[in-house]
C-alpha cells in the first residue's frame, strides 16, 4: 500500500475506500502546512487551513478528477488560503505586518526564519506561491504548469528569476 | 570558453535536475566565471536555508483530521443505507405520484361538476324569468285593441311547452268571447294542441254551444270528435235543433254524431 502512487490511493478513495486517506494525509500535510504557513506567516491559520484542505478532500472526493494528485491537493490549499484572505478583506500583503510579528513574537523561532519569512513577504502572492511549491521536491515543473495554468518551461524561468530576487532579498536583509 | 551566463540553471543543478552531460558543461562554465560561481554559492546557501525551514504541525492536526474522517465514514454507511432505501421505495413513489394525479383529476371533475350545477340553476332560473316575461307579454298582447296584435299574442303559445293555468284561461277568454273571428280561429288553434285538459274540454263545449262562425264551429266540432268527448254530444243535437244553423254543419253533426254515442 505505501509504495502505491497518490493517483492510484485517491483513486481507490473516490471509489469509496475512505481508510486510504490516511495514508495521503501522512505523506503531505506537512508540506501543506508549510506552504500554508510560508504563505502566511502565520502558525495557527496554517493549522486550520490545513485542516480545511484534508476536509475539503474527504468532502470531495469524488470530483477528483484521475489528474495529479498534488496539483489537485495544492489547488485546493491555494483556493482555501485565497478564500480566507477574501472574507477576511485582507490582501495578501498584510503578511508583511504578520511576518514582523512573528519576529517579535517567537524569539525561539530561529532568526533565518525570521528572515525568510520577512524575503517570502516582499514577493508578489503568486511568485511567492510558486517557489514555495517549487521548494517541495515532489512537485514537478509540469504540475506547477497545471496548477497555476501556464508551461512547464515558462514556470521553470520564472522560478528562477524568482528565486534569485528572492535569494537577494533574503542576502540583504541579514 | 563561451562566456554565457548559467544563472538559470543553477537551482536545477543544485536540486540534482541536469542530466550529467548539462551538469558537466555547468561545472565548466563555473570554474571559469567568478560572477556564476558567486551566485551558485549564495543560492545554495538559501535553499539549504529555506529548505530547513519546515515546520511540524501540531499532532491535533492528524487527530482532528482522523476524527473528521471516522464521522465521514459513518455518514457514508447511513448514506449507502438511505439509498437502498429509497431504490426500494421506487414503486411507492410511483403509487404516491399517481394517487396524487388521480387526487387532482377528481377535484378537477369535482370542481367542473359543481360548476356545471352552478350554471345549470342559473340556466334554469334565466329559463324561467324568460318564460314569465313572455307570458307577461304574451297575456298584455292578447288584450291589446288591434286584432292582429291579438293574433300575435295567441301564436305566442308555441313559445311554450307546457303553459300554465293563466294562459290557458286567457286562450279560453279569446276562443269564447273575441270579436274578432280570427282571432277565435288562432285560439281555437292554439288550444286544440291541450286537449288533454280539462279546462280546455269544456271551453271547446261552450264554444260549440256559443260559436257563431261556421268554419270554427266546424273545427270544433272536429276536434271534440277527435277526443272522442262524450260531453260535447247533447250541445251537438241543441244544433242540430237550432233554426239558424248552416245546413252544412248540421250535415257535419249528423256524420260525426254516431260515433260519439
Amino acid at each position: 500500500m505505501e509504495t502505491l502512487s497518490d493517483e492510484m490511493i485517491m483513486q481507490k478513495v473516490s471509489e469509496g475506500n475512505l481508510d486510504l486517506l490516511k495514508v495521503l494525509f501522512d505523506r503531505h500535510h506537512k508540506h501543506v502546512y508549510n506552504f500554508l504557513y510560508k504563505m502566511s506567516g502565520d502558525q495557527m491559520l496554517a493549522e486550520d487551513l490545513t485542516q480545511d484542505v484534508f476536509y475539503k478532500l474527504i468532502k470531495y472526493r469524488n470530483s477528483y478528477n484521475n489528474g495529479s494528485f498534488l496539483s489537485w491537493l495544492f489547488t485546493i490549499a491555494r483556493n482555501n488560503l485565497k478564500t480566507h484572505y477574501t472574507r477576511n478583506h485582507k490582501s495578501h500583503d498584510d503578511i508583511e505586518v504578520l511576518a514582523y510579528k512573528a519576529v517579535e513574537e517567537e524569539n525561539d523561532v530561529s532568526e533565518n526564519n525570521a528572515h525568510l519569512q520577512y524575503a517570502l513577504s516582499q514577493l508578489d502572492p503568486e511568485d511567492r506561491e510558486l517557489v514555495i511549491l517549487n521548494r517541495y521536491k515532489e512537485i514537478k515543473y509540469d504540475e506547477l504548469a497545471e496548477i497555476f495554468g501556464s508551461t512547464p518551461g515558462a514556470v521553470k524561468t520564472r522560478v528562477c528569476r524568482i528565486l534569485k530576487k528572492l535569494k537577494n532579498i533574503y542576502l540583504e536583509s541579514i | 570558453m563561451e562566456k554565457q551566463h548559467v544563472f538559470d540553471q543553477i537551482p536545477d543543478y543544485l536540486d540534482g535536475n541536469l542530466s550529467k552531460s548539462e551538469a558537466s558543461v555547468f561545472e565548466k562554465h563555473v570554474e571559469n566565471c567568478a560572477d556564476c560561481q558567486k551566485e551558485l554559492e549564495e543560492m545554495q546557501a538559501f535553499l539549504n536555508v529555506m529548505d530547513k525551514e519546515v515546520h511540524t504541525p501540531s499532532d491535533k492536526l492528524k487527530a482532528n483530521f482522523e476524527a473528521a474522517l471516522e464521522q465521514e465514514k459513518q455518514h457514508q454507511r447511513k448514506v449507502v443505507q438511505l439509498k437502498s432505501k429509497s431504490s426500494s421505495n421506487w414503486t411507492g413513489n410511483v403509487l404516491k405520484i399517481a394517487a396524487s394525479i388521480a387526487l387532482l383529476v377528481a377535484s378537477f371533475q369535482m370542481g367542473s361538476l359543481f360548476q356545471q350545477r352552478k350554471v345549470d340553476a342559473s340556466i334554469a332560473q334565466l329559463q324561467d324569468e324568460t318564460n314569465q316575461m313572455k307570458q307577461t307579454a304574451m297575456l298584455s298582447l292578447m288584450e291589446n285593441q288591434s286584432a292582429s296584435k291579438r293574433i300575435q299574442g295567441v301564436n305566442y303559445i308555441e313559445e311554450f311547452e307546457r303553459p300554465d293555468e293563466a294562459i290557458i284561461q286567457a286562450l279560453a277568454n279569446r276562443l269564447l268571447y273575441d270579436e274578432n273571428d280570427n282571432v277565435r280561429m288562432t285560439a281555437f288553434e292554439a288550444l286544440a294542441k291541450f286537449t288533454s285538459s280539462e279546462t280546455v274540454k269544456n271551453t271547446l263545449i261552450e264554444a260549440l254551444e256559443n260559436e257563431k262562425n261556421p268554419s270554427i264551429q266546424v273545427a270544433v266540432i272536429q276536434a271534440l270528435v277527435q277526443i272522442q268527448e262524450k260531453k260535447a254530444a247533447e250541445p251537438m243535437k241543441k244544433l242540430l235543433d237550432k233554426e239558424d244553423t248552416q245546413p252544412f254543419i248540421k250535415d257535419q253533426i249528423k256524420a260525426v254524431l254516431p260515433s260519439l254515442t
